[in-house]
């Protein structure tokens, strides 16, 4: 889908996209130079015009208007960003027709709108804990063809793009098929509320946008066709993260089937699977003795900032006599401590070592050597003094004694 | 402003106030012997129990807060109503705040200004706001007395609508101020960014309470120029967890709540990097005509600065909009106390700024105490195409805005 037209995001249909006016900064730079001559300006400059009395309310708007020509005197000079500051950033845009944005309006020479932004919202979710009632997500098996298209087809979409592998199948899997039976059938309304990720399996859709911002009754009511989509192609995505209005009409010109994704699923899954992760992170590390002075939400913080890591069977993740950086937390898997090429410590789900290395850089006493696929959770030296200060003072908390003898990777 | 009179102004009775203590926290023998540093730490995420002193704590205002408890007397033919002021998320109206009259009992020539939220529970159940209408009016009473936060004077409902009385706060939105000017000097941004940060200070460190909607917008200035920070919908007390449901504004979110991956305190921080920009640019950093661009540039996390922007502005921001909340400034070790003393702030006084010791670089030009010029014009509301609060509703929710 990266070549098709409607690759994600440059020219998806249900997004307010605007092909005449490139949003980089680059052009910003550029119309800047322009003296600004909006009308909003010139109250501004009436009420600036004022004597510059510091007390009263009648008297001056600005008061700093006085000093140094008002709060919006040129800070910057005409154009904060100078002229060829910034590189194209390849912002260009598809085929989309120009929609009604209203950021023209404001008298300002680059596109930015300018109005009061609205707040946004998705649905209150929280997650799903032992013993309340259980959900699990939807399952709606696949081939290995179906998923490896539809792998495809999301690739570029920085909200799949993050998800480790496991949420990425859960969130496959809970595609829903939507086989629409016949042409002219309208699978999104503009103006409608967005529920629904939608990826075409197979068949073709138009896409028309009205610029009034909503399907309009009678002839001609769908607006202008803007674009089309087809196999690999996907649309809607704005509705996986809140209820927004849909910017465009879909409508399939054949027979076709579409994969379906709601908000609540998606969103579900990621929380489920972020919840279970922070709490299993958590538990593991109340057990290390090192940092159990912590408090829970010193331990949260520092779940929180552990980084998940993969490793092939036979891997070596710590290397005898290297200096130590980072503590680690053996999520899945198994592995053993080597020292001098002999076994002297087997580790399991739970289990952590490298733990001395939040202390110092003193050389790793022994490696750390995986026997099966291993993910194991990091967290570097530099890590723990940003987020909570030096170990060392949490340690002092509850005169903590560390006997080396218990750790292998102790120097 | 306590009262909305202009002239009964709070700075002093912020400073009458003010007597009680300069030590941050409360000590007690027991914990005189731990760490300082641990100390915050704990506070940073615990409330504190009430009604000691500390610098946060204003004043009990016992006036307002019997107000607060014993306000079901109240309903809406007690006020006169004035002019809308605003509307909450617009596309559905949510939300509206209007200027109202309160004329005060045994005086009749004399009335009190506030600002009335008003929010038809029907809307509210429909755009599933529940909760958030909740943890709004729980979060205003908990926070009340701060001078940079709008003051609850009373909640109370009837059988169509939640109402929330605040102070009115004539000065309008910075958003107004802003956007006429372009663009806010550094002086002019230090001052609000100052005043925000010590607004998040309190909201993080005393009450455990995440903001979620920082934007010019939601920050109002009061005669004197100092700022008052509104519409608490999507404040939520979250203390050391996370909380996943995405709320915000699409310039102002944070990478992680976009992420879905549980977001906490930290966010006010990102929002605040975010905003010191928009002051100091005009635009925030972050901005497409195609949200899910924002969201994209958002999570990429790349910052550009006009090159003339001074360096101490562009290092906070950037150390703020760290994509990575554990590694960003204000929710990284040393808290708050680390933004507040980065050099952006370096000159500020911060207990001139808290008692009002000082004007607003910007004075807003009131005229009378419910003076609504500085607001801008908002459409009366469209009885059509209101949601309907049905018998069924009512069952299902009344209990739910029983607090009103």
């Amino acid at each position: 889908m990266a070549e098709s037209s409607n690759s994600f995001p440059g020219t998806n249909p249900f997004i307010n996209t605007n092909t005449e006016k490139s949003p980089n900064i680059q052009k910003i730079s550029e119309e800047e130079e322009i003296e600004v001559t909006s009308p909003t300006d010139m109250t501004f400059r009436q009420a600036n015009a004022g004597d510059s009395g510091d007390a009263g309310f009648g008297g001056s708007a600005f008061n700093e208007g006085s000093q140094d020509g008002g709060p919006g005197a040129s800070f910057f000079g005409q154009s904060p960003f100078g002229t060829g500051a910034a590189s194209g950033e390849g912002e260009e845009e598809g085929g989309l027709g120009a929609l009604p944005t209203g950021s023209a309006q404001h008298g300002f020479p680059n596109n930015y709108a300018l109005g009061r932004r609205t707040s946004v919202s998705a649905e209150s979710l929280n997650p799903t804990s032992a013993g309340d009632e259980s959900w699990s997500p939807p399952y709606h098996p696949k081939t290995d063809d179906q998923l490896a298209r539809l792998r495809t087809a999301v690739s570029g979409n920085f909200l799949f793009s993050h998800l480790d592998d496991d949420q990425f199948k859960t969130v496959l899997d809970a595609l829903v098929e939507k086989p629409i039976p016949a042409k002219d059938i309208k699978v999104i309304s503009q103006g409608d509320a967005g529920d629904y990720f939608y990826i075409v399996e197979n068949g073709h859709f138009d896409i028309y946008i009205h610029p009034s911002g909503s399907v309009q009754p009678g002839p001609g009511g769908l607006g202008n066709k803007v674009s089309s989509t087809g196999p690999g192609g996907s649309f809607g995505e704005l509705a996986l993260m809140y209820n927004a209005p849909r910017a465009a009409t879909v409508i399939s010109t054949e027979k076709s089937t579409l994969w379906g994704l709601d908000r609540i699923t998606f969103r579900r899954i990621l929380m489920d699977s972020a919840f279970q992760r922070r709490r299993m992170y958590e538990a593991f590390l109340e057990e290390v003795p090192l940092l159990s002075s912590l408090k829970p939400y010193e331990r949260a913080k520092i779940a929180d900032a552990l980084d998940a890591i993969k490793f092939p069977a036979g891997a070596t993740i710590i290397t005898e006599g290297d200096p130590g950086d980072a503590f680690y937390l053996l999520e899945s898997g198994e592995a053993e401590a080597l020292k001098s090429g002999v076994s002297v410590k087997e580790y399991h789900r739970g289990d952590y070592f490298g733990e001395l290395a939040l202390l110092d850089e003193k050389p790793r006493a022994a490696s750390i050597v995986t026997k099966t696929e291993v993910k194991v959770a990091r967290l570097g030296r530099d890590g723990f003094k940003r987020l909570l200060g030096p170990v060392e003072e949490i340690m002092r908390r509850t005169e903590y004694q560390f006997d080396a003898s218990k750790s292998p990777t102790a120097s | 402003m306590a009262t909305g009179t202009v002239e009964d102004s709070s700075p002093n009775e912020v400073q009458s106030g003010s007597v009680a203590s300069s030590i941050p926290f409360k000590t007690n023998s027991i914990r005189q012997g731990i760490h300082e540093k641990e100390r915050h730490l704990v506070h940073s995420i615990r409330s504190v129990p009430q009604k000691f002193a500390h610098p946060f704590l204003v004043t009990d205002r016992a006036d307002e807060k019997q107000l607060c408890i014993s306000s079901r007397g109240l309903e809406l033919n007690d006020f006169k109503l004035l002019k809308t002021l605003g509307t909450g998320q617009e596309h559905y109206a949510t939300s509206r705040a209007l200027v109202a009259l309160l004329p005060l009992k045994n005086q009749e020539d004399k009335t009190k200004v506030y600002a009335l939220k008003v929010l038809r529970k029907a809307d509210v159940i429909k755009l599933k706001q529940v909760e958030h209408v909740r943890n709004e009016r729980k979060t205003l009473v908990a926070v009340n007395g701060h001078p940079f936060i709008t003051n609850l004077a009373a909640s109370f409902s009837d059988d169509l609508s939640l109402y929330m009385l605040l102070d009115f706060c004539p000065g309008g939105e910075i958003f107004t101020y802003l956007r006429r000017s372009r663009r806010f000097n550094e002086e002019t941004s230090r001052f609000y960014a100052a005043e925000i940060t010590m607004t998040i200070e309190f909201l993080h460190d005393i009450h455990g309470v995440a903001y979620r909607d920082l934007k010019p917008e939601n920050i109002l200035l009061d005669a004197d120029g100092h700022i008052k920070l509104v519409d608490f919908g999507f404040a939520k007390q979250v203390g050391n967890r996370e909380t996943y449901t995405l709320c915000g504004t699409p310039e102002y979110l944070a990478p992680e709540v976009i992420h879905n991956s549980g977001h906490g305190l930290a966010v006010d921080w990102w929002a605040l990097g975010i905003l010191i920009y928009e002051f100091l640019v005009g635009q925030p950093p972050f901005w497409d005509q195609n949200p899910m661009r924002i969201y994209e540039q958002i999570v990429e996390g790349r910052l550009r600065f006009p090159p003339n922007m001074p360096p101490a502005a562009q290092n906070i921001v950037s150390l703020l909009c760290k994509t990575n909340p554990t590694e960003r400034l204000g929710y990284i070790s040393g808290g708050s106390g680390r933004v507040k003393a980065h050099p952006f702030f370096a000159e500020v006084v911060w207990d001139d700024l808290f008692y009002h010791r000082v004007k607003g670089p910007i004075i807003p030009r009131v005229s009378h105490p419910a003076d609504p010029s500085n607001f801008e014009e908002y459409p009366d509301s469209d009885v059509r195409n209101q949601n309907v609060y049905t018998d069924d509703l009512k069952k299902k929710y009344e209990p739910l805005f029983s607090d009103f």
